[in-house]
């Protein structure tokens, strides 16, 4: 398979001092459903500001298709817009994403600035926002929407672009277990349309529904495992070991007891 | 299975009074922070759900609003006839009626704020001391005038029918003006009347700044309501106003990074679908002949207006 992504010897650290990512080597073919998992500040939002282009590392190489992504190649405008045009970014937080005073120009902005014509966004616009079900809220400010709402604004505001690839920073945080669902659903159609998904989590459930390709980022902040979804959720001592499940006290009516937390895959007794 | 938690949390807490006696909590000052935030928030949705009804004063175009306010302003201040003045407060009531608001709810907030500007500071000039004239109202009667430095007080002081006319005339262009900007604010969502400055050569980057700021306001009122409200839950008893002012300029502090992360965030978001420093705004719908129709009759009304 193509690769399309491809990150060798990434270190990163903020101001400098506080060290977010070390060493870090991984590759993301084509149509692939990569995910890269680790504990709360591992650093997985950071890796994909960097995937991304919003940050750039200390050290190391970030690919897209073969060509460097560094300040100086995003000079390049065709490049820096072919890039852009190529990841949609689906942010954790949904009220730092939507920043236009409708939803219609939430869905409008990436299009325009990417040179769409204009009629053409005005289409996809219309398709998208029927496809998320999110017409009625087509004149409404995103600010004033639902928690549920935002993240399908969001996700329709990133679909507009057409992106080859989505990065999706903890798709499921915030979200009720309906939304949950359709999110879930949605990733999976999305990738069978041809797109590339990668998304950090801390959900191992969602590892199960969604078979990725794994990479996991341990407390030092390099990557201490990559293999298939199987191979990862199979190790329940390496799981243990990068605090990915724990033992937890648990209540069945009155009785209470210990085991390993995950309780899709581990869920034992 | 062994517990680890601490003696005191498996014991019910004892009320313990404030020793210093039976002082009241004095946290009025979080109150107000959480009231004015919450006013804050709420005028918002009041604005936002008021503007998108669906009556056809609201679906006139947001350019037709932005041309009408320019010339209506125009007009009110060029017309010097108490009658045509009135005549204008009687179309605007209509406007209001039209579209269907809650006329005596607006009027109430217009009527404070043109009795405030359009009445109270112009009320001096209607006594004979700055407006001279035929006095129907004496207030003041001296035993004769007086002359101090470049200044006349005249014998009799009292308002004169020059002088109320100049207070009448003051007062309805105040009225007038402020009623017609609060009838557009309340009958166009906020973002499109933004996009309606493109008219008069805005830059979009500008109206995209604009735009922000109107959402952070809100996210920043709801924050800070969201902090004052978690400060409030936690003080109890009587704080000594230094404690209380640490506490306050540490929420201060966090508010401010907060909104900084936030905006660099939101930059971040920005990049990420496209931004390169020039942002392309879309295009707003085009005019319908309703909207021609209201364009037409505002103009025609206008002119009408300064014939009298």
């Amino acid at each position: 398979m193509e690769e399309i992504i491809s990150l060798k010897n990434i270190t990163y650290s903020y101001f400098g001092k506080i060290p977010a990512l070390k060493n870090i080597n991984l590759s993301v073919n084509k149509g692939e459903i990569f995910s890269i998992i680790g504990h709360n500040g591992s650093g997985k939002s950071t890796l994909l500001s960097i995937i991304n282009a919003l940050i750039h590392p200390d050290s190391g190489e970030v690919l897209f298709k073969g060509k460097a992504i560094t300040e100086n190649s995003l000079r390049d405008k065709n490049f820096a817009i072919q890039l852009r045009q190529s990841m949609g970014f689906i942010f954790q937080n949904p009220d730092i994403q939507l920043f236009c005073p409708t939803v219609f120009d939430e869905l409008m902005f990436a299009p325009l600035q990417l040179n769409i014509p204009y009629e053409a966004a005005v289409q996809r616009v219309e398709e998208t926002l029927s496809y998320l079900s999110i017409g009625h809220l087509k004149e409404r400010p995103p600010y004033m929407l639902s928690g549920g709402e935002k993240k399908r604004v969001a996700i329709a505001s990133v679909l507009t672009m057409n992106p080859e690839i989505l990065l999706v920073d903890e798709p499921l945080s915030g979200l009720d277990p309906k939304t949950q669902t359709f999110f879930i659903e949605l990733l999976i159609e999305l990738n069978r349309a041809g797109k590339t998904i990668i998304f950090t989590t801390h959900h191992l459930d969602l590892i199960d529904h969604l078979q990725p390709t794994v990479a996991v980022l341990s407390e030092g902040h390099t990557i201490r495992k990559t293999g298939s979804a199987t191979e990862i959720l199979s190790d329940e001592e390496f799981l243990i070991s990068v605090n990915l499940i724990h033992e937890h006290i648990h209540k069945h009516g009155e009785e209470v007891h210990k085991h390993n937390h995950l309780h899709y895959v581990f869920h034992k007794h | 299975m062994k517990s680890k938690i601490p003696t005191y949390l498996q014991e019910s807490e004892a009320f313990q009074p404030d020793i210093q006696g039976m002082r009241r909590s004095r946290f009025s000052f979080l109150d107000k922070t959480i009231m004015n935030s919450a006013r804050t928030v709420k005028a918002v949705y009041l604005q936002a759900e008021n503007a998108t009804k669906d009556n056809f004063i609201h679906h006139i175009h947001p350019k037709v609003k932005f041309i009408s306010l320019i010339y209506i302003a125009v007009i009110i201040s060029l017309v010097s006839n108490l009658t045509a003045q009135l005549l204008i407060t009687a179309f605007i009531m209509l406007l209001f009626l039209l579209a269907q608001l809650n006329i005596i709810q607006v009027y109430r907030k217009i009527f404070f704020l043109a009795f405030i500007f359009g009445f109270l500071v112009v009320l001096p000039a209607s006594v004979n001391l700055i407006s001279p004239g035929k006095i129907i109202l004496n207030l003041i009667t001296f035993n004769r005038p007086y002359n101090f430095w470049i200044y006349h007080i005249p014998q009799n002081i009292g308002f004169t029918h020059e002088g109320l006319q100049v207070v009448c005339m003051m007062f309805l262009r105040v009225l007038n003006s402020i009623s017609f900007a609060m009838f557009i604010v309340f009958t166009t969502s906020f973002p499109a009347f933004i996009k309606s400055f493109k008219l008069i050569g805005v830059p979009d980057t500008f109206l995209m700044v604009i735009s922000l700021a109107y959402k952070y306001i809100f996210i920043l009122s709801r924050t800070i309501e969201e902090t004052y409200l978690a400060l409030k839950s936690r003080l109890t008893g009587n704080v000594k106003n230094s404690n209380l002012r640490k506490i306050i300029s540490g929420r201060i502090f966090f508010i401010f990074k907060r909104s900084i992360s936030s905006y660099e965030n939101t930059y971040y978001a920005m990049v990420s679908r496209g931004y390169t420093g020039n942002v392309k705004l879309g295009l707003s719908a085009a005019f319908t002949a309703k909207d021609f129709i209201a364009l037409v009759v505002i103009i025609v009304f206008g002119l009408g207006i300064l014939l009298i």
